[in-house]
């Protein structure tokens, strides 16, 4: 099985996102990260495993073995994917209970993300983190 | 010699910002258009000079704003050439102008009544008669334009005996099409039904004479011809306003009123209850001054060089789609296969270039042209040949950023 998050740990991503100055070099740094998401196939992508809310279609897939989650996720558009590798990296392998105790809003805003995306798009990501912490 | 829009950037103050550490470069004008200081200073001088309720009272105030609101309203009738002024109806924009026609005209319709309208409208030209035909059982019909907006000759067919509205827009604000307006009014006014044009997209650019256009009503909004937002017109021919039933109701538009009847005024002010965005009114009429004040034939004839540059530029590069008109639109809309139109956006954005991605309130003729969205640049006056170009730069640049190796 691929990780669902590739090579990427989640230490090097906040410290990718964070050292980003400007609009440009958040662009870019996510284009990057968008790379290392592995896609999901057509039968993964179906209307079931699709969140509303987002201005790009998401798809996010939820799993649980020996009480820790999984996560994996895809975009049509390549910013929301490299989004999706940020996000993840927060709560992928994690109980459910510690992710619900996350305050994802904040973290998100820490790596730089919360003055990039705009308005109808962070909203998107609002829909995402709340599904994340859905049972 | 070619106009020089240099002239009129330093009326638009705001153009002169940085966005993310870059020059603005605003491309985002068939959603709003920015104001010029006359508008911002009319305004002003109304609050601060003139403020008080229109209509009302017999004092100095209010009748000095009762005659700034009047002559707006005439400023507003020659702008369009309008017969009389009592045809201008103010209203909070397109929006609100296609709704009022919509409701007031409810009390024709029959089932089996036809309304028709073109694949090329914005949700506000549609919706309205969507619902309209909901609730009296009329038909909603589409003529199917191309792309193109050009007209065929079976296009006839749709105007049927039992068309009692025809409503059409000028200039479609997804792709800047301009739609075979005299053609299709012919065919309308031959059976004998309303016409309504919205002219949203085309009051900025083009001179508007609704004499010769010779349609019953026109809407459009003032935010999008240099005015403030939350004010429009309807104008409508006289007949065809007297048969629109108030769709509000309330102070202004009375003159009679006992618990048990009302007697409604006459118009204009029959279809305006309540009070009026007063100093949208103002605004708009400096707005109008302003554009009247321009030599408008240079101005359409610049936006249209400065679309068709951006047309010819893209156009050959293999991997860009463009769904607007070669010539003659003041708005590119493309798309780029394989590459989100948020992406591009994301990334003009984070270079100070404003445009629009989505679907521009289109949904239907975003399925006609096969795509979720579009990018789109749509120009005005004061834009540069300078602007146009960054924006092919940089939106080249984006597509070599975004694409995979
Ligand atoms: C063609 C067209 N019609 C109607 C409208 C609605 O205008 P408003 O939102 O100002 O009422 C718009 C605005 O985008 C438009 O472009």
């Amino acid at each position: 099985m691929t990780d669902s998050l590739g090579q990427q740990k989640p230490v090097n991503i906040k410290a990718q996102l964070q050292a980003c100055r400007s609009k440009e070099e958040t662009f870019k740094a996510l284009v990057t990260l968008s790379k290392t998401l592995p896609r999901l196939s057509a039968e993964e992508k179906i209307e079931d495993n699709k969140i509303k809310g987002c201005e790009s279609a998401v798809w996010l897939i939820t799993t649980e073995t020996n009480g820790v989650r999984h996560f994996k996720a895809d975009s049509d558009a390549k910013l929301m994917r490299g989004v999706l590798v940020a996000i993840l990296s927060l709560v992928e392998g994690k109980t459910l209970t510690d992710i619900q105790q996350m305050d994802l809003k904040t973290e998100l805003a820490e790596l730089n993300l919360a003055s990039y995306l705009t308005s109808s798009r962070s909203n998107g990501v609002l829909a995402i983190c709340s599904q994340l912490q859905r049972t | 010699m070619a106009f020089d829009p240099s002239s009129l950037r330093p009326l638009f103050p705001i153009l002169s910002q940085q966005a993310y550490d870059h020059p603005l470069t605003y491309l985002d004008n068939a959603a709003t258009t920015q104001k010029p200081l006359s508008v911002l200073d009319a305004i002003q001088h109304y609050y601060r000079h003139d403020n008080a309720n229109v209509h009302r009272g017999a004092h100095c105030l209010s009748d000095r704003a009762t005659n700034r609101f009047e002559q707006a309203r005439n400023t507003v009738a020659h702008f369009i050439n309008a017969p009389e002024q009592s045809h201008i109806i103010w209203t909070k924009g397109a929006t609100e102008a296609i709704n009022m026609v919509a409701f007031g005209l409810e009390h024709l319709l029959e089932e089996g009544d036809e309304i028709l309208i073109t694949s090329l409208e914005h949700h506000a030209n549609l919706v309205p008669w969507q619902q309209l035909a909901f609730r009296t059982g009329a038909r909603l019909r589409v003529l199917p334009l191309t792309s193109k907006g050009d007209w065929a000759p079976e296009f006839s067919r749709y105007f049927t005996d039992r068309t009692r509205i025809f409503a059409a827009t000028q200039i479609s604000n997804a792709i800047g099409t301009t739609t075979p307006l005299k053609i299709m009014l012919e065919h309308a006014k031959q059976q004998g039904a309303f016409t309504l044009v919205d002219g949203a997209q085309a009051v900025a650019h083009y001179p508007i004479d609704v004499r010769t256009l010779d349609c019953d009503f026109y809407a459009f909004s003032g935010h999008k011809m240099y005015g403030p937002t939350g004010i429009g017109v309807l104008y409508g021919k006289n007949h065809a306003l007297e048969v629109l039933m108030p769709y509000q109701t309330g102070g202004e538009m009375v003159r009679h009123v006992s618990h048990h009847a009302t007697e409604f005024n006459v118009l204009p002010y029959r279809l305006e209850a309540g009070t009026p965005n007063i100093e949208g009114v103002i605004g708009l009429a400096a707005a109008c001054d302003f554009l009247s004040a321009q030599d408008r034939n240079a101005l359409l004839a610049w936006e249209h060089t400065l679309a068709e540059h951006v047309y010819s530029r893209l156009h050959k590069e293999g991997d860009i789609e463009i769904y607007s008109p070669e010539k003659c639109a003041t708005l590119v809309s493309l798309s780029v296969p394989n590459i989100h139109i948020l992406d591009l956006n994301a990334y003009l954005d984070s270079q100070g270039v404003a445009v629009r991605a989505g679907s521009h309130c289109a949904h239907p003729l975003m399925a006609q042209l096969g795509v979720a969205g579009t990018l789109r640049a749509s120009f005005a006056c004061y834009n540069t040949m300078e602007e146009a170009n960054r924006f092919c730069d940089v939106l080249l640049e984006a597509i070599d950023l975004l694409s995979d190796e």
